[in-house]
């Protein structure tokens, strides 16, 4: 390396100090670590700055009191509660769009014709806006008015009296297909790019050996797959845990706080009871969580980036 | 897997039944885009084409028609809350020009971060490369107070370049992370070649590699493009009086009844352009989701 | 400007006869009738027929609204000394504040003063008024409050009467404070004895009936809570097979709406939010039989109501779901819009009597007002923190004059904040079934001036009546939590909101 730099000494004798040249990191890396810095890192920190603080609403004062708001979440109920909804919605959005993608991309997966239509359609619920897709989710399962809902009175799984999403029981799953709804088509797409990276000899071989294709699934397909399916799932979970639109626009962590998530309780603190100290708290906590949790996902399943 | 005419043609009815039933919804949202309120809020029946379709919501939302002329029209001076509000060009086009804008910067800082993480072995590189990763985790409410203070100071409340910058720091891991992994592709034996002809760094980037990666940024830029599209809680709480598209449609919502019909037809329409996009860059569109892990 | 009766004819007599042989425009007409008093719908306007085919901006009523003529010189003197700031709005999508935003125009023709008007669903109303004051970043100079924040917000507003004295040289002429009808200013404006803004709009409980099903069934129109409750279950019995109900209800989870229902049913039942040593009484006796009666309502309610809030509640009404309705008089001019299906269906009647009586507001706490109707009025505040402080006044006293103010009970029927334009003629001729019907208002006027219900005024309130409250209520009506039991989730409140209360030294 050190020869290049030599050779483009320049000729009128000003030269760059080495942290300056393009052999070094720096001035590839500068622009973007500022632009992170000013706006990803220093609002993180002011954000901490006043989860430190205790805000007295009618005063408006906030005093330095930094163990008041950390100690204050383990204590609240409706905090855990909050954990709680958000790590089932996780898991299980997870698990159902993991499947159903996996299903469906070898399906879909072939070259016959008119496929690739099919294909390219898959895509569309992928660009629709979260916000928006809330809303016509919310009109679909209107108790009295929605199609969603007048199906599921007409057979049976739901009765009228229960719009699916004024039960406690049954919101959540309300928001959960809106989320399978819209973002099933991105597992989809991964588990097709993935099948399409498969060799075809260990298939051929086993072929040979006279294995069902059910056996071939199981034995070759997945193993292979399981790299791809660690990347989607940490991914696609590290989303599901910040989810915010649906609720905010569906259900407003209701009915009760039956949906509220971690975000969506942020959010209520914040802008309904102007405690931004708590609610600072709140979110710094989800932060703490999400890196938590897929630090642990990253080692246990040996992802790379 | 072969299989018997009976399999292939189960198949292929499985398939079309289940990309009709993820179509479902987004036909409907069309479908009640052209209906009258009457029949949206129908008590007694669902309506599926048993109407007259009406194009006075594409009307009010795209054409810039006011409510208060629908009013006269129908003969109905306002019952309900309404007005030039409902006019959603300088919507679309503000959204457009916060998209394309913070796309732009996006591309810009990453590709040329993303090329040094690449060719450049220097330590730290995978702690840097983690931090870059952890920016994707963070959830944006944590940061929305902060940043309106900030903004508010900086005079970047309200303006297009204030949300092109938040975009910005948002589609930067993904476009980072992305890119490295699309110039990783390109052999390292490249840029030794071209060095032993005594060139830069910085000129073998912008001549021989750049060049070969287009593809690879044009999926970066789809991508960017989305997220900017549909993004919704910074942009609500960074503008007054620009609206972004998701925004904008959350203000239908008046105290005396949501606007469904113009909810539907302005939702229809923001789907268009990203859906477009799509088609485009179909093939490295994986790559991009998976942050560069995965390629297709 | 008025007319003596018989000038007032033959001044409508000639220019009608100059419309007629075209030596005046239309626009002339317009306004000439304007100040003779007559209104025109748009349907009617429209039969005049519209030489302006391409331009069909402005709406009829909105075509000339003239203002008395030393208004219009004051805003052209004074207004125009801020000729170039802008004045930044936010409010909610009340009809008001959008008829204001489709004629500051004018407002703007006359001071060369811009305009900003931004309107979002009441929540973030509030979300955005909330990092405002926070920061005190002044991106706002007027505020739409609504009457549960005044509290919350009083220090950020400056008093309008005492800017009034203060600056007598930036004070509209015409304005009449007096003219603003007493129980509002004193219910929504006053807070410790500041007034905190003009009162911009003023939602009231009022009772509202399908005349067509009540005849249908036999039923007298209920009058009081028993006689009410009792005419519910009947239609809810005789109905429900139509997939139509008794009473529809805006109950919906960690809404403000569903507290509204909640005060109203306490209030109607001897009870109130908080008594006079500072504690919150949801969960005494009284409330809880308020509670309760609530809960069974819900039963004879469609089951929509449990995620609707005032929105859902009008669809009810309008698609015919219901037959009774304890609430927003601002629904009743949509329902008798043109293409509504209960166009004409539907009347207004006096909130429900209490048989349990009420509480004195003496035994209240925190200047609460027990009372019959409950009233979700809101005023128009004027920031601290402004930039364009004396602009926005400008712009603050035309939107709240008399005539731009009656101007917008006319444009959509809803009631007015002066007793002026209670009065008004054009007002009355509007009292029929039509779309934007003011046929309500007189119902609505003796709402307001003899059982005006309050909530409580203080800082808490804003966070408590959009959070705890029907959240926790959520959590009973919905069934996720308390097992149906109505004390038992009062008392959970109880102890939210007075441990609050204490923390923040109000207790």
């Amino acid at each position: 390396m050190s020869q290049a730099a030599v050779a483009i000494r320049p000729a009128r004798g000003f030269v760059l100090p080495r942290f300056l040249r393009s052999e070094h990191p720096f001035p590839w890396l500068a622009p973007i670590t500022a632009m992170l810095l000013v706006f990803g890192v220093y609002p993180l920190l002011y954000a901490l700055w006043l989860s430190l603080h205790k805000r007295n609403p009618a005063t408006r004062i906030s005093l330095f009191d930094p163990a008041y708001n950390w100690l204050k979440i383990f204590t609240d109920d409706r905090m855990w509660g909050a954990i709680g909804h958000t790590y089932i919605y996780t898991i299980v959005a997870i698990v159902i769009e993991l499947l159903l993608g996996l299903l469906i991309a070898l399906l879909l997966d072939t070259d016959r014709k008119g496929y690739g239509v099919l294909r390219a359609l898959m895509t569309l619920p992928l660009v629709v806006p979260p916000a928006v897709t809330g809303m016509m989710f919310l009109l679909m399962m209107d108790g009295s008015f929605g199609v969603l809902s007048r199906g599921l009175y007409a057979t049976g799984i739901l009765s009228p009296s229960q719009p699916i999403l004024a039960n406690s029981g049954t919101a959540l799953a309300g928001i959960l297909i809106t989320d399978i709804w819209q973002w099933t088509p991105f597992m989809v797409l991964i588990m097709m790019a993935g099948l399409r990276a498969l060799p075809k000899d260990p298939y051929e071989a086993a072929a040979i050996d006279g294995a069902t294709p059910v056996q071939a699934f199981f034995r070759l397909t997945l193993p292979m797959l399981s790299k791809i399916i660690a990347i989607a799932v940490l991914i696609r979970g590290v989303d599901l845990f910040r989810i915010y639109d649906y609720v905010k626009v569906m259900t407003e962590g209701g009915p009760g706080t039956a949906t509220e998530t971690l975000t969506a309780y942020a959010g209520t603190i914040y802008f309904k009871n102007a405690d931004f100290p708590y609610a600072s708290t709140i979110a710094l906590f989800t932060l703490i969580l999400v890196v938590v949790t897929s630090s642990v996902f990253i080692k246990l399943f040996k992802v790379k980036f | 897997m072969q299989g018997s005419r009976f399999t292939r043609t189960l198949r292929d009815v499985m398939a079309v039944l289940v990309v009709a039933i993820f179509m479902f919804p987004i036909f409907w949202w069309g479908l009640t885009s052209f209906k009258p309120t009457s029949a949206i809020f129908n008590k007694d029946k669902v309506v599926f084409f048993d109407f007259e379709p009406t194009l006075v919501n594409y009307q009010v939302v795209l054409l810039g028609k006011s409510r208060a002329e629908l009013a006269i029209e129908s003969g109905n001076t306002f019952g309900v809350g309404g007005g030039s509000t409902y006019d959603s060009r300088k919507t679309i086009l503000d959204s457009l020009l916060i998209a394309v804008g913070s796309t732009a910067l996006t591309i810009f800082l990453g590709v040329i971060a993303a090329y040094a993480l690449s060719r450049i072995n220097f330590r730290g590189r995978q702690a840097y490369l983690n931090w870059i990763l952890s920016q994707r985790f963070m959830p944006p409410i944590a940061i929305v107070v902060p940043i309106v203070f900030m903004f508010h100071y900086a005079g970047l409340r309200d303006t297009i370049m204030g949300l092109v910058f938040i975009h910005t720091l948002m589609n930067l891991p993904v476009a980072v992370l992305l890119m490295k992994s699309f110039f990783d592709d390109v052999p390292v034996d490249v840029d030794e070649a071209a060095m032993l002809d005594g060139a830069t760094r910085f000129q073998i980037f912008r001549k021989v590699i750049l060049p070969l990666v287009t593809g690879g940024v044009a999926a970066t830029a789809v991508l960017c493009f989305i997220f900017s599209w549909t993004e919704f809680l910074l942009s609500l709480f960074l503008t007054n009086q620009i609206r972004t598209l998701p925004v904008k449609i959350s203000t239908f919502v008046t105290s005396t009844g949501s606007e469904w019909g113009f909810i539907s037809a302005l939702g229809t329409s923001a789907i268009v352009p990203s859906f477009i996009f799509i088609l485009l860059v179909q093939k490295q569109l994986v790559r991009g989701l998976t942050l560069g892990s995965l390629k297709d | 400007m008025s007319f003596k009766g018989f000038d007032r004819q033959s001044f409508i007599v000639d220019s009608a006869k100059a419309f007629g042989s075209r030596k005046i425009s239309k626009r002339e007409f317009m306004r000439r009738m304007g100040i003779a008093g007559i209104g025109f719908s748009g349907f009617a306007a429209g039969l005049l027929g519209n030489p302006y085919r391409r331009s069909l901006g402005k709406p009829a009523f909105a075509a000339d609204i003239t203002l008395p003529e030393d208004q219009t010189k004051f805003l052209k003197e004074v207004g125009g000394k801020f000729k170039g700031a802008t004045v930044r709005y936010t409010s909610e999508a009340t009809p008001p504040t959008v008829v204001l935003n489709q004629i500051k125009d004018q407002f703007t023709n006359l001071t060369g003063i811009n305009v900003e008007v931004e309107i979002v669903p009441l929540e973030q109303v509030l979300a955005k008024a909330t990092q405002d004051v926070q920061g005190q970043l002044g991106s706002y100079d007027l505020y739409y409050l609504d009457q549960s924040w005044v509290a919350t917000f009083a220090q950020d507003c400056i008093d309008p009467v005492q800017y009034t004295k203060d600056k007598p040289d930036l004070a509209m002429p015409g304005f009449d404070w007096d003219d603003f009808s007493k129980p509002l200013v004193s219910g929504l404006a006053m807070y410790e004895g500041k007034m905190v803004g003009i009162p911009f709009d003023i939602p009231i409980f009022i009772l509202m009936y399908r005349q067509d099903i009540l005849e249908k069934h036999g039923i007298k129109v209920p009058t009081n809570y028993g006689e009410f409750t009792a005419a519910v279950h009947a239609i809810t019995e005789a109905e429900k097979a139509n997939n139509v109900f008794g009473t529809g209800l805006q109950a919906k989870s960690g809404h403000y709406s569903l507290e509204c229902d909640w005060s109203q049913a306490v209030w109607g039942h001897g009870g109130s939010i908080f008594g006079k040593d500072k504690h919150f009484t949801g969960n005494d006796e009284a409330a809880i039989k308020g509670l309760q009666w609530y809960q069974d309502l819900l039963k004879n309610a469609p089951p929509a109501s449990t995620t609707s809030n005032w929105d859902g509640q009008f669809q009810m009404m309008a698609a015919g779901q219901c037959a009774l309705v304890q609430s927003w008089d601002e629904f009743f001019p949509g329902l008798d819009a043109d293409d509504s299906k209960v166009k004409g269906l539907w009347q207004p009647a006096k909130p429900l009597q209490s048989e349990a009586g009420l509480r004195p507001a003496s035994e209240a706490g925190f200047g609460e007002l027990p009372n019959l109707g409950h009233q979700g009025g809101s005023v128009m505040g004027l920031s601290q923190y402004s930039k364009n402080q004396e602009a926005a006044w400008i712009f603050m006293q035309w939107a709240c004059s008399k005539e731009i103010m009656t101007q917008c009970t006319l444009a959509g029927g809803f009631a007015p904040m002066r007793l002026s334009s209670f009065a008004d003629e054009r007002v009355k001729a509007k009292a029929k079934v039509m779309p934007g019907t003011t046929r309500h208002l007189e119902t609505v006027k003796w709402t307001i001036d003899n059982v005006m219900a309050s909530e409580p005024d203080m800082p808490l309130w804003a966070g408590y009546s959009t959070n705890e409250l029907p959240t926790e209520l959520g959590k009973l009506v919905t069934g996720q939590d308390y097992g149906g039991d109505a004390k038992k989730c009062m008392d959970a409140v109880a102890a939210m909101i007075d441990a609050k209360t204490k923390d923040a030294g109000l207790l």
